[in-house]
């Protein structure tokens, strides 16, 4: 066995018979300012990598967006310290460097000084192809005693629509190319053959390959200070030191959750769906956590779709990550950012699950199930911070990212494909205590930037004709979820561009809490054979967004042609011509509490701020306010709040007659296929929820649901 | 590991603290006895002789009746059973597909074939305690069931 190999084996049995990563701190307790200043310093040297690599890249990823993320890693593969940025693949670089150990790397083809590997499987670690990362080992004296590592998520990669989010990938082989832990430089040297892979495998191959050089700058700053870092303090108190910082983060996260959450059981589900032809079907993705009294968390997906040839499943890797990533900024955002974090946590994930797919064959293109119940984690989470008091902690749901992608011959003759990515800067949920920040950020990149318009406009053809909040966006409630953002394109420039967008299914996009409700569902418009360049041309004016009425959008009513809606954002790419116009969407956060306990002052500051709709007010907000002056008729909000609850008495049943009749639709088998699908599936896969389901609903044991699919001559 | 004072965290439950005072909270160490704090606070908001024993979510509290049984309770005073049981099989439930537009206009009303809302009313308050989104048929999700230190009784 190779000597990493044994180093990682003993690693696994330290932890599981110590429950413990390190027996003691003794550094820590020793000399805690020397322990202190070194983790000091690793920070810095991760975060100076991070802030000098984005700007060696040429993508707009790295860039403009800040989707980029440095770490340093102990010799057997855990995450000491990271940069800030892409905070979901905290732990995807970690998984990478596991799987080279244990898949005997070391003797062949060897881990050598000036060695950097590069893995953009989501099988050995990362979410989906575009997660593209590169480690190098850092040795000192003959012994390798840490790696570097850095990710960028590459706007294209090659498959068979452009931009890397494939909404319609029915397996591996669509998602474009797959570079499983492969030596992409020698002696700090890129291999010029592997470029020319890339050069003629993917669309834009300059994203990928300037990303490259970025991440391999970066992992060079981090071992020069690494070695000087050593020289300063010496090895085996650098040796010590990483361990024991993972250490100290898993201890300190026990102690946070016992003192910040209470204990009890919590669940949440979050949903997601596979827009496949043929076969559209919910995905369900439950979680329930528990919370022990002595601070343990057990995060179980049990009930988790199965697996199917869609790509809105993801991988192992990739909910370990978003746990931690959740993890890291609801509950752990002071300590230690590492290894320590997973270590605190339990995690369930069941076999053949679209969290866990049986092969890697499966696609995991938009990984948008483990994301759905990864974001479903962090609204249980907030129950349990609630119920011990600290409302300034919890929150609902954040967005469900959408954008647009393109491909063709770009605006200066070169042949392009990409995907726009201003959903970093979507609306973040509303919380306990205030409304959810306006095109903010998303989860996994809670410093994501959108990108300039200006920059996109270089990067891809189409160019803005609006970029506005998009107006009542987030979820109704007392406090509203964030508003995203909707922008308006004008296709120019290019003869040659097929124009799509990427999304989840026409369900309510990001779930309320305590009485909130959900963001509403994501849409993309498609206006072709347009006049806008005859508006433009006789100076008359040309919509500058979505107006008033959704349901007749100012683009719409001001722009001649034919418009076509595509529900929940998925389009395959379709060609499109100049003076054509498209919308996409970054998704909008959900809302928190009774919307008629919303103050009425936040729904007039709304308005006044343009980032509601007197409808809106009226009929959600039930607050009489004078659209015009603005004025609030308090009286009359009273009378309308009081109606709708006699509203609500009236309309609301009690639960069990409500459960009577629902009853009665299961047995009689009448679901909507997407449904009748979902069901099928779990409750043929999951024995835990079959038995919840059938116990709920007073079924007979072997109920079986209707089967969707047959054919009626065969249900005949 | 700041204690604050009961002003504070009485304006931080009614919501009205600004962004940076609320900012500042989440910043700071957690204070330790925060959850004592806020029980005592609500408690002696809501006048009840009933002990609060915890806070389930908006509007609901889980108390400890004279006769020593542990119900769910609305701040209306609207009862839900013994908290072990989730408290939506007491409530008023609706269904909305959302088509007649009365909440979500346009595109942004999601297909009912995937998913619908269901609205939970207190019974005794009509105060919307939760939405869930979900599909047709689904079981009603039981959000919170709190481990209660000395609870050693079997379920209901």
């Amino acid at each position: 066995m190779t000597p990493l190999k044994e180093q990682l084996r003993e690693r696994d049995r330290r932890v599981a018979e110590l429950g413990q990563y390190e027996e003691k701190l003794e550094l820590k307790e020793g000399d805690p300012i020397r322990f202190e200043l070194l983790y000091s310093k690793i920070v810095q040297s991760v975060t100076s990598a991070h802030e000098v690599a984005r700007l060696v890249s040429a993508s707009p990823m790295s860039r403009e967006l800040g989707e980029i993320i440095f770490g340093l890693y102990t010799p057997e593969g855990d995450a000491v310290a990271l940069s800030r940025g892409l905070l979901i693949h905290v732990h995807t670089m970690s998984r990478m460097i596991k799987w080279m150990i244990q898949h005997d790397y070391e003797d062949d083809p060897g881990f050598a000084e000036g060695d950097h590997y590069f893995n953009n499987d989501p099988y050995i670690g990362g979410a989906h192809c575009p997660d593209q990362m590169i480690v190098t080992p850092i040795w000192w004296e003959g012994e390798l005693v840490a790696w570097a590592g850095g990710l960028t998520h590459t706007p294209e990669t090659g498959g068979s629509e452009p931009g890397g989010f494939i909404p319609f990938a029915r397996s591996r082989f669509d998602e474009g190319l797959f570079l499983p832990c492969v030596k992409v430089a020698e002696k700090d040297r890129i291999k010029r053959d592997l470029e020319v892979l890339v050069e003629r495998g993917i669309r834009s191959p300059v994203f990928w390959l300037t990303d490259n050089r970025a991440k391999i700058t970066g992992t060079q700053m981090i071992r020069a200070e690494v070695k000087d870092l050593i020289r300063q303090f010496g090895a085996g108190f650098f040796r010590k030191a990483c361990r024991e910082y993972i250490e100290d983060t898993r201890r300190a996260a026990l102690q946070r959750v016992r003192k910040v959450l209470h204990p009890g059981v919590y669940r949440e589900v979050g949903w997601r769906g596979s827009v496949m032809p043929g076969s559209e079907t919910l995905l369900h993705g439950p979680v329930t956590m528990t919370v022990a009294r002595d601070g343990r968390l057990v995060l179980d997906y049990e009930g988790m779709s199965p697996a199917g040839k869609h790509p809105f499943q993801g991988t192992l890797p990739t909910i370990e990550g978003l746990v931690m990533n959740i993890a890291i900024q609801h509950l752990f955002y002071d300590l230690k950012h590492n290894e320590g974090v997973l270590l605190a946590v339990e995690l369930k994930v069941p076999e053949g699950s679209a969290g866990n797919p049986p092969s890697i064959f499966y696609p995991t293109a938009l990984w948008g199930i483990t994301y759905g119940a990864g974001l479903a984690s962090g609204q249980a989470i907030s129950r349990a911070y609630y119920a011990n008091g600290y409302r300034e902690e919890v929150h609902a749901t954040s967005a469900l990212s959408t954008a647009y992608t393109a491909g063709g011959v770009d605006q200066y003759g070169r042949p392009f494909g990409a995907h726009n990515f201003e959903f970093a800067a979507a609306g973040l949920f509303g919380t306990a205590v205030m409304d959810g920040l306006d095109t903010a950020g998303v989860e996994f990149n809670p410093e994501g930037e959108m990108g300039d318009a200006e920059i996109w406009e270089q990067i891809l053809p189409p160019v803005y004709l609006a970029r506005e909040i998009h107006v009542d966006g987030g979820g109704y409630g007392k406090y509203r979820g964030g508003n995203g953002v909707l922008s308006l394109y004008l296709v120019s420039g290019t003869k040659d561009i097929d124009v799509g967008g990427f999304g989840a299914a026409p369900i309510y996009s990001a779930p309320g809490l305590m009485g909130g409700y959900p963001a509403g569902a994501l849409y993309m418009w498609i206006g072709s054979r347009t006049n806008v360049r005859q508006l433009i041309a006789e100076g008359r004016p040309i919509p500058s967004g979505e107006g008033e009425d959704p349901a007749y959008p100012d683009f719409v009513r001001m722009v001649g042609g034919h418009w076509e809606l595509i529900p929940g954002h998925n389009r395959i790419g379709r060609p499109a011509r100049e003076g054509d116009l498209f919308t996409a969407m970054t998704g909008d956060g959900g809302g928190f509490g009774d919307p008629i306990e919303r103050d009425p002052e936040l729904v007039r500051r709304d308005l006044e701020n343009r980032v509601t709709t007197a409808w809106t007010a009226r009929h959600v907000y039930c607050v009489a306010i004078d659209p015009e002056s603005l004025r609030i008729d308090l009286e009359e909000t009273e009378r309308l709040r009081r109606a709708r609850r006699d509203e609500r008495k009236r309309d609301g049943v009690p639960a069990p007659e409500y459960k009577a009749r629902q009853r009665e639709l299961l047995l009689r088998g009448e679901l909507a296929k997407p449904a009748a699908r979902m069901y099928r599936d779990v409750l043929g896969s999951s024995e835990a929820f079959r038995r919840e389901f059938c116990q709920f609903w007073e079924l007979p044991d072997g109920w079986e649901p209707v089967d969707p699919d047959r054919e009626p001559e065969e249900a005949a | 590991m700041a204690e604050y004072p009961d002003e504070l965290i009485s304006d931080l439950l009614r919501g009205r603290l600004s962004s940076q005072e609320i900012g500042r909270l989440q910043r700071h160490d957690k204070d330790v006895g925060r959850a004592r704090q806020v029980l005592r606070l609500e408690q002696q908001r809501l006048g009840w002789a009933d002990r609060i024993l915890v806070l389930l979510q908006e509007h609901l509290y889980v108390v400890e009746k004279a006769d020593r049984s542990r119900v769910v309770r609305c701040d209306c005073g609207q009862e839900f059973g013994d908290y072990r049981r989730n408290w939506k099989e007491a409530a008023l439930v609706r269904e909305r597909d959302g088509s007649a537009g009365q909440v979500y206009r346009g595109p942004r009303i999601a297909d009912p074939d995937w998913t619908v809302l269901r609205e939970f009313y207190c019974p005794g308050c009509a105060t919307q305690l939760d939405v869930e989104v979900v599909p047709s048929g689904y079981p009603f999700i039981f959000n919170f069931q709190p481990d209660l230190e000395d609870d050693k009784r079997s379920a209901p």
